[in-house]
């Protein structure tokens, strides 16, 4: 069957969306050497072309921003709309968490599985997944509309205790909501693999958190879903505290609590964070700090598995609407 | 190919790998055993085969396999002249290799242990630190809480 996506097809459309003096780049039908496929250049995919504009980038907590050479922020010429298309990188590496290493790679194959396993889940991101004319396992996204987590705690100019009496009850219910949509990858035995705040998106329509990014992947151990669960303790750590709780901000600040913490109540991995929310804020109810003791270094039972959070989380949720100490 | 075990023998399990914990635990049975006649070890090797694109292509897959295959058959071999050297008939050791993608080892084994009729499971113990068992999981612990019908042996 002949290709109706013509080059000259394909420059008629993109002279729609491009700006006059920009004029058309290369068209792409092969996408393996992602550092070609530049801006203004077209990449047909799956018999529709889409318009290449910036690398997308992506923010590590007040680092720069990191240019991500093969996510290409695109526009679908058939319809106008803003599609993110991940090219494929075959990247490997050792991560290294508090002085443990671990194998990771990019797996655009999990990824593409997954979008199709979560095509009706409104806590995910969206798309589909084509393979280029050199089988590369190419995914286009819907772009979502709307701030991470990440960006709309630390953006709360608000006091502690008012965050924790008015706001938190709302987004605990939706972090619940987001531990739910783990679960659900967890009963298809797949892995997020890469558990952040600044992951989950808010979408400006629905309000609905929603995970992004996960071709992510690494070779687990024994619990292949440990590296989520400390990833979603410390997403609940961060809701709970309104942001990181640091050792060195309470030094500056309120240098009266560092007397009351012991290594115990210290962050299990990361030691420079308290886990123990309870000792610097005392109104936190019971049954979400025992929640948060669990990713502390005197835990000494661990989460298996998401099951056994959401249960403690919705015993929890219950205990704080209740207004229970 | 694993025989059929006869019912009056004991059947062991020993899941090994290349760590020094795995040599413990084979020399712990060796020589506690002493080659007892009423006693069969399989040796379980398993190779957790990663996910498909963990490799750029085949030949990479390929060298991989090679490589940890190459390595289980020398643990093994290790493994079946600890035993021998302390009185086993080769015979009584049968050494296994799997490939497989495992969720979780200790699953594995337990899906071998149970596949086998072995009535004990001998596991080394790591000593894995508080956040390592965190972030990964332990075997050994598993294998533990989850052992059914069967006695649990773990070597530290």
């Amino acid at each position: 069957m002949q290709d109706p996506l013509t080059d000259e097809k394909i420059a008629q459309m993109a002279a729609e969306r491009l700006p006059a003096s920009t004029p058309l780049g290369r068209i792409h039908r092969d996408t393996s050497d992602f550092f070609k496929v530049e801006y203004g250049d077209v990449a047909v995919l799956g018999r529709r072309a889409f318009l290449v504009g910036h690398n997308a980038k992506e923010g590590r907590f007040g680092v720069d921003d990191e240019v991500k050479h093969w996510v290409k922020r695109c526009i679908d010429l058939h319809d106008g709309s803003r599609k993110i298309v991940k090219l494929v990188f075959h990247e490997k590496f050792k991560a290294s968490i508090a002085n443990l290493s671990f194998d990771c790679f990019r797996s655009p194959k999990k990824e593409a599985r997954i979008l199709d396993l979560v095509a009706d889940h409104g806590h995910f991101m969206h798309g589909y997944w084509v393979r280029d004319d050199a089988g590369n396992v190419v995914r286009i996204i819907d772009y979502i509309y709307g701030k991470t987590l990440h960006a709309m705690i630390n953006e709360l100019s608000l006091d502690h205790e008012i965050y924790y009496h008015e706001r938190l009850p709302q987004i605990l219910q939706k972090y619940i909501q987001c531990v739910e949509a783990i679960a659900f990858l967890h009963r298809h035995h797949e892995k997020h693999g890469d558990i952040r705040r600044d992951h989950i998106l808010i979408d400006r329509e629905t309000g609905h958190y929603r995970w992004i990014d996960f071709d992510f992947n690494y070779m687990h151990r024994e619990n292949m879903f440990a590296y989520d669960l400390f990833g979603l303790g410390n997403i609940f750590m961060f809701i709970i505290g309104k942001g990181d709780v640091l050792l060195g901000d309470l030094k500056q600040g309120r240098p009266e609590v560092l007397d009351r913490l012991t290594q115990n109540d210290l962050n299990i991995v990361f030691h420079n964070r308290v886990a123990n929310l309870k000792k610097v804020y005392p109104y936190i109810c019971e049954p979400l700090n025992r929640i948060s003791l669990h990713f502390s270094r005197g835990a000494e039972i661990f989460y298996q598995d998401t099951r056994q959070l959401l249960a403690d989380l919705n015993e929890a949720c219950h205990a704080f609407g209740q207004g229970d100490p | 190919m694993i025989q059929a075990f006869d019912r009056l023998i004991h059947h062991l399990l020993v899941a090994v790998d290349e760590s020094e914990n795995s040599r413990r635990a084979v020399s712990y049975v060796a020589k506690l055993l002493e080659g007892m006649p009423s006693f069969k070890v399989m040796l379980l090797h398993i190779i957790n085969e990663p996910e498909e694109d963990f490799f750029a292509d085949d030949g990479e897959r390929e060298r991989w396999m090679a490589e940890k295959q190459e390595t289980a058959e020398r643990v093994l071999d290790e493994a079946m002249t600890v035993l021998v050297g302390e009185g086993f008939e080769p015979e009584r050791v049968f050494p296994l290799i799997k490939v497989r993608y495992c969720p979780s080892i200790a699953e594995c084994i337990l899906h071998e242990a149970e596949a086998s009729q072995s009535e004990t499971i001998v596991v080394g113990r790591k000593g894995v630190s508080h956040k390592e068992e965190f972030l990964f999981g332990s075997v050994s612990n598993r294998i533990v809480h989850e052992a059914k019908d069967c006695t649990v042996w773990v070597v530290e």
